[in-house]
């Protein structure tokens, strides 16, 4: 619990020719669920998946800054929900201390230095 | 074969920090209680739900009072761990498996965690750092953003939880607060301030469940429901947790003859944060979608008003010993039936349900989710 062990759980990131960042996903072949992991079957209906990229676009779903201490980040740290277009809805950091606002425009800018997925705001 | 079950007694330690009292006594405390209510010395096996507890600990605690040599189940599923044993142990007696089942709930975080629970690093979102406020913060932030709330709405379930719990002696904190003390408490994980948030608690609550003999006041189980959460994304048009929530409302409503929550005379729901109970309102149907904050702000869902929630002061206030906490709530509304409950006595409770909801792993609407059914013959 305290310290990572095995492979990293968190979406795989890859920065096109064109210079976006993308997550590395699923998405299944039957009901078209959005996957942001390299999961076997569908989490929804359990249909076969395949390979595909999803952002760098979205808009925050909702955010929130986390005051408190929680290990292997420093608070205060600012997280949204951010719903990639046509993909998945992620978890992201957001640079500063003040929550992203919910309803605009983010894209994705790759990992921060934990390793985390990242993203800016049209603020 | 089918049997109506009973829940023939139940028992609880008290909840608060207790790192000085070991997870055999807290057991005890709630094991004795339920055994004394019910009349028994023993039981035919025993189901135990914990989360954080380490392997071993149900039999390790159980033989310490000399519960050997039957049965014994451990489950895990979150925060519903305790409720997920109830519901496993009233299936035992419904279909006749055991005669006579213990269901224990039990957890010590105080000497596991300083504050929130440490997020898992296995899972994707525990990696990076979404403690469960932060999660809870994210539908805070919504409702606010959309409307449906307003900060002074969730800090009204704070207040009234608060102030139910002054009547509960076993609750960890209780008090007179007023929405602008919760709203000043320190910042959490905005809009959710300290005092929208379950205190870090130790303790244990059980039940003891058999046939049903038909007497006169005997509480028994109407449904029992269970259910594990759907992927969750942009796909739904509410938070996290509801549709789940709602889905397993639905099963043990209907499972229980009940055309609506709004049916049933005192509920017990899973208020770990107070948006928590906001939207458990609205997904059981006790109020209106979108009514939750407003019912909490206006006194419906207090002692007193058409739809009273968390009379033993919810999570938020009686405590959150994670594994304990479904069979906490089974006791609260297994006494307010049999009218036991004191100043916090819903007056003339007949029907009573609770609500258990867990989670941490992502993509998931919950780990798991209960709600189940007490009637009082």
């Amino acid at each position: 619990m305290s310290s990572p062990t095995g492979g990293d759980p968190r979406p795989e990131i890859h920065r096109t020719a064109q210079g976006d960042w993308v997550v590395v996903g699923r998405r299944c072949r039957a009901c078209a669920e959005p996957v942001a992991y390299a999961w076997p079957r569908c989490p929804a209906c359990a249909a076969a998946v395949e390979a595909a990229h999803f952002g760098p676009r979205g808009t925050v779903w909702s955010s929130t800054v986390v005051r408190i201490a929680v290990p292997g980040h420093t608070p205060p740290y600012s997280l949204a929900y951010v719903d990639l277009d046509d993909g998945p809805r992620v978890l992201a950091h957001v640079a500063g201390d003040e929550p992203a606002p919910i309803g605009r425009p983010a894209w994705l800018v790759g990992t921060s230095d934990a390793g985390d997925l990242q993203v800016e705001v049209d603020r | 074969m089918s049997a109506s079950v009973a829940v023939a007694g139940v028992g609880t330690s008290h909840f608060g920090r207790q790192p000085e009292r070991d997870l055999v006594a807290l057991a005890w405390d709630a094991v004795r209680e339920a055994f004394d209510d019910a009349g028994v010395e023993a039981v035919d096996a025993v189901w135990v739900g914990t989360v954080f507890a380490p392997a071993g600990v149900a039999q390790r605690v159980l033989r310490a009072m000399g519960i050997t040599g039957v049965p014994i189940i451990t489950v895990e599923n979150a925060c519903a761990s305790g409720t997920t044993a109830f519901v496993e142990a009233h299936e035992a007696v419904r279909t006749g498996r055991y005669g006579r089942v213990l269901a224990l709930g039990l957890e010590q975080m105080s000497t596991a965690f300083s504050g929130a629970i440490t997020p898992e690093t296995t899972d994707p979102e525990g990696r990076a750092g979404l403690a469960m406020p932060a999660m809870y913060a994210m539908s805070a932030a919504r409702y606010l953003h959309s409307g449906a709330a307003t900060a002074e709405q969730l800090a009204a379930v704070s207040v009234k939880n608060h102030a139910h719990a002054v009547h509960n002696p076993r609750a960890q904190y209780s008090g007179r607060y007023t929405v602008v003390e919760v709203l000043a408490s320190r910042m959490i994980a905005d809009p959710l301030t300290l005092l929208q948030c379950c205190p870090t608690s130790d303790g244990a609550a059980a039940a003891v469940l058999t046939a049903a003999t038909g007497g006169a006041g005997e509480v028994v189980v109407r449904s029992a429901a269970l259910r594990s959460g759907a992927p969750w994304n942009h796909r739904s048009p509410h938070v996290w947790g509801h549709d789940v929530v709602a889905d397993t409302a639905r099963d043990a409503l209907t499972a229980a003859g009940l055309d609506a929550a709004t049916d049933v005379d005192v509920v017990e729901v899973h208020d770990a944060f107070t948006i928590g109970e906001i939207v458990t309102t609205e997904a059981l149907g006790l109020v209106p979608p979108g009514d939750g904050g407003k019912a909490a702000a206006g006194g419906v869902t207090a002692l007193g008003g058409a739809h009273p929630v968390n009379p033993s002061g919810g999570l938020l206030s009686r405590g959150h010993p994670l594994g304990a906490t479904g069979l906490a709530q089974l006791a609260e509304i297994s006494w307010q039936l049999r009218g036991r409950c004191g100043a916090r006595q819903v007056d003339g409770a007949r029907l009573g349900l609770v609500e258990t909801m867990g989670g941490g792993v992502s993509v998931l609407d919950g780990n798991s989710c209960v709600v189940t059914v007490l009637e009082a013959r």
